[in-house]
């Protein structure tokens, strides 16, 4: 036997108490995964945007639109390396809502050039370029919908009224992890020459520019808006990551108020930890005093109950991360891969699981200092006089 | 001061009781108050003490006299509001917290009244828990342990829980635990208070073969007569001062 062995057996001496505590524990670590590895989801694109690349849409809103000619003044901007446009389509299944994915109108001859994390085969990209209708899918959505190269797609629209019948020409495939692998992208030209879309014609949605110099970015972006500043359609200029930013909107307030129920949520944890390390603590007060009595100096009385709160913590952190892996990362993270929509690539990283290790072995010391200075402060015969 | 002989405690020669005729427990001029409040409670005023080594002594009293308070200032529990406590040698009322609480170890044996055995460890467990504070190896603790137990009669519980041992077994187990670092002194607060007569005799005897054989100073608290007449030396305490 040694001094562990004490604290050890202590761990169970309310069983159903020390397990509940340890549950709390996991729980805990599990939820602050799942927040923090949503949050991640859905900012990893914005996390992830190309620092060469700037996107330049209407001032007034993103739903504003900007006329054509707008891209070959953006061409002329010094520092413009490549530019290309995109129309939001609003695509849907017209036979389910669900799974969400974004249909997207682009230049054929441009789009792939600034979007270089997006991979498309030459010849695909070539077939796409001479079929009007031809759509490529990133290779999730391909999967889901069981789409190959030469299938018939058709679908609606939440702007553009009726059936919009594609043909698959290429599928894409990414090269970073935060790219969306379930758009479907098709040609711009197809949608501006559709009589239903009278209202967007010749107009653009949004511009991408790819810059020569990342660091100058601020100073091509006010030249970019400079260049517009006189017209009826003013633009703003901002980098991809604001860009996206933006698409968020008002959910990045929901994010951060997740974020910070994250936090609130381990100090819960705390204090469920302390109170059971107090409960403890209160129930041993007399044992204490008898340990002190034939000789244990307060310093192990106060490593006693820190000790305590330390196993219990690190034990409930433990299975908590057996949760996280099991449940998220072998589970979920799968589910949404194979059913792509508005969570993508949710899997909670090492460094999360780390830090909420870490949090709950840090937060298990804090919970079991103050019960452990109380009892160690003690005096010996007032602790001897204390009874269960 | 007549001071005690002193043995290297705990040793690998467990048991080597020494016997002195010299004065293990001398207090002088001991008084103790109290606090409830702005309420002084004097317990003990002026009492002056000399337990010789090697005597077994009981201390009796009616509620409220002064018996533990003055058993926790021999085992230098307690400190005295004013006076001197030398025991073994030792002023403890110079010590601070930490020494007593080594002190303590080395040197004072502990029994109370509802055994105070820690539940969640077996006997020989129990028993090993001084011997933590100390530098022996694994198995030299082994060996201390084996021999309180023996000398208790327990050696066939060694591994039963408190739960699974009688009261009477249980106050044994706690002698053992007193006994193991061979201290000079062992103070006794009501033991057999929690035990029915043929435990408490059990125990009593036990506590005479301890002192006899092993000459170990015993200072018992108790409220038990029969308890008292196996002492040698029977001390009465009321209103803070001894009779």
């Amino acid at each position: 036997m040694n001094i562990a062995t004490y604290v050890r057996r202590n761990l169970f001496r309310r069983v159903w108490r020390t397990l509940l505590t340890m549950g709390v524990v996991a729980l805990t670590v599990l939820i602050f995964c799942l927040i923090r590895t949503a949050i991640a989801s859905f900012t990893g694109g914005v996390d992830d945007a190309a620092a060469d690349r700037l996107a330049i849409r209407h001032k007034v809103s993103i739903t504003m639109q900007l006329p054509k000619h707008y891209i070959d003044d953006l061409r002329q901007v010094p520092g413009v390396e490549k530019a290309t446009w995109a129309n939001w389509f609003g695509a849907k299944d017209p036979k389910r809502r669900v799974p969400f994915f974004a249909g997207i109108a682009v230049d054929r001859d441009s789009f792939f050039e600034v979007q270089t994390d997006m991979l498309l085969p030459p010849d695909q990209l070539a077939a796409w370029k001479q079929t009007p209708n031809g759509a490529v899918v990133g290779d999730q959505l391909a999967k889901l919908f069981d789409l190959k190269v030469g299938s018939r797609l058709v679908i609606n629209s939440d702007i553009y009224p009726g059936d919009w019948d594609f043909q698959i020409s290429g599928i894409y495939t990414a090269t970073r992890k935060t790219v969306d692998r379930s758009s479907l992208v098709f040609r711009w030209d197809f949608l501006n020459n559709d009589p239903r879309s009278v209202f967007s014609k010749e107009k653009l949605g949004w511009m991408l520019a790819r810059i020569s110099d990342p660091s100058k970015s601020a100073d091509i972006s006010k030249r970019i808006d400079a260049k517009f500043d006189n017209n009826d359609d003013q633009t703003m200029t901002m980098s991809e990551r604001a860009f996206q930013l933006s698409f968020l909107g008002g959910f990045v307030a929901l994010l951060s108020a997740f974020g910070l129920g994250s936090l609130v949520i381990l100090l819960i944890m705390a204090l469920v930890l302390a109170n059971t390390i107090a409960m403890n603590v209160r129930e041993r007060t007399h044992e204490y005093g008898v340990l002190r009595a034939i000789g244990f100096p307060p310093g192990h009385v106060f490593g006693f109950i820190v000790g305590e709160s330390l196993l219990v913590a690190l034990a409930g952190g433990l299975i908590g991360v057996g949760l996280v892996v099991g449940l998220i990362n072998h589970t979920l993270g799968p589910a949404f891969d194979a059913n792509p929509g508005f969570l993508r690539n949710f899997f909670t990283p090492t460094s999360t699981i780390v830090i909420a290790l870490a949090a709950a072995v840090g937060l298990g010391l804090i919970a079991g200092v103050v019960p452990a200075l109380g009892a160690s402060r003690l005096k010996t015969t007032d602790a001897l006089r204390r009874l269960d | 001061m007549n001071e005690a002989t002193t043995t290297e405690s705990p040793s690998s020669e467990p048991y080597r009781g020494t016997v002195t005729s010299s004065t293990i427990v001398k207090l002088s001029g001991i008084a103790k108050t109290f606090y409830r409040g702005n309420e002084a409670i004097h317990v003990l005023e002026g009492l002056d003490l000399d337990v010789p080594t090697g005597s077994f002594e009981a201390l009796m009293g009616p509620s409220g006299s002064g018996k533990s308070t003055l058993l926790n200032l021999i085992a230098g529990l307690d400190r005295p509001t004013s006076g001197t406590v030398v025991v073994a040698g030792a002023d403890l009322t110079r010590m601070s917290d930490g020494q007593l609480a080594k002190w303590r170890s080395q040197t004072i044996g502990f029994v109370f009244q509802s055994f105070n055995l820690i539940p969640v460890l077996t006997a020989a467990q129990n028993v090993e828990l001084p011997l933590l504070l100390t530098s022996l190896s694994r198995s030299e603790r082994a060996k201390h342990v084996a021999t309180a137990m023996r000398i208790v009669g327990l050696e066939d519980r060694m591994h039963h829980y408190p739960r699974q041992l009688s009261g009477g077994q249980e106050q044994r187990v706690a002698i053992a635990r007193a006994i193991v670092n061979d201290p000079k002194i062992i103070v006794a607060d009501e033991p057999t208070g929690d035990l029915d007569r043929k435990s408490a005799d059990d125990v009593l005897t036990l506590m005479e073969r301890l002192n006899k054989e092993l000459h170990k100073t015993i200072f018992m608290v108790t409220h038990d007569a029969a308890a008292a007449e196996r002492a040698t030396v029977l001390r009465k305490l009321d209103k803070g001062a001894l009779q």
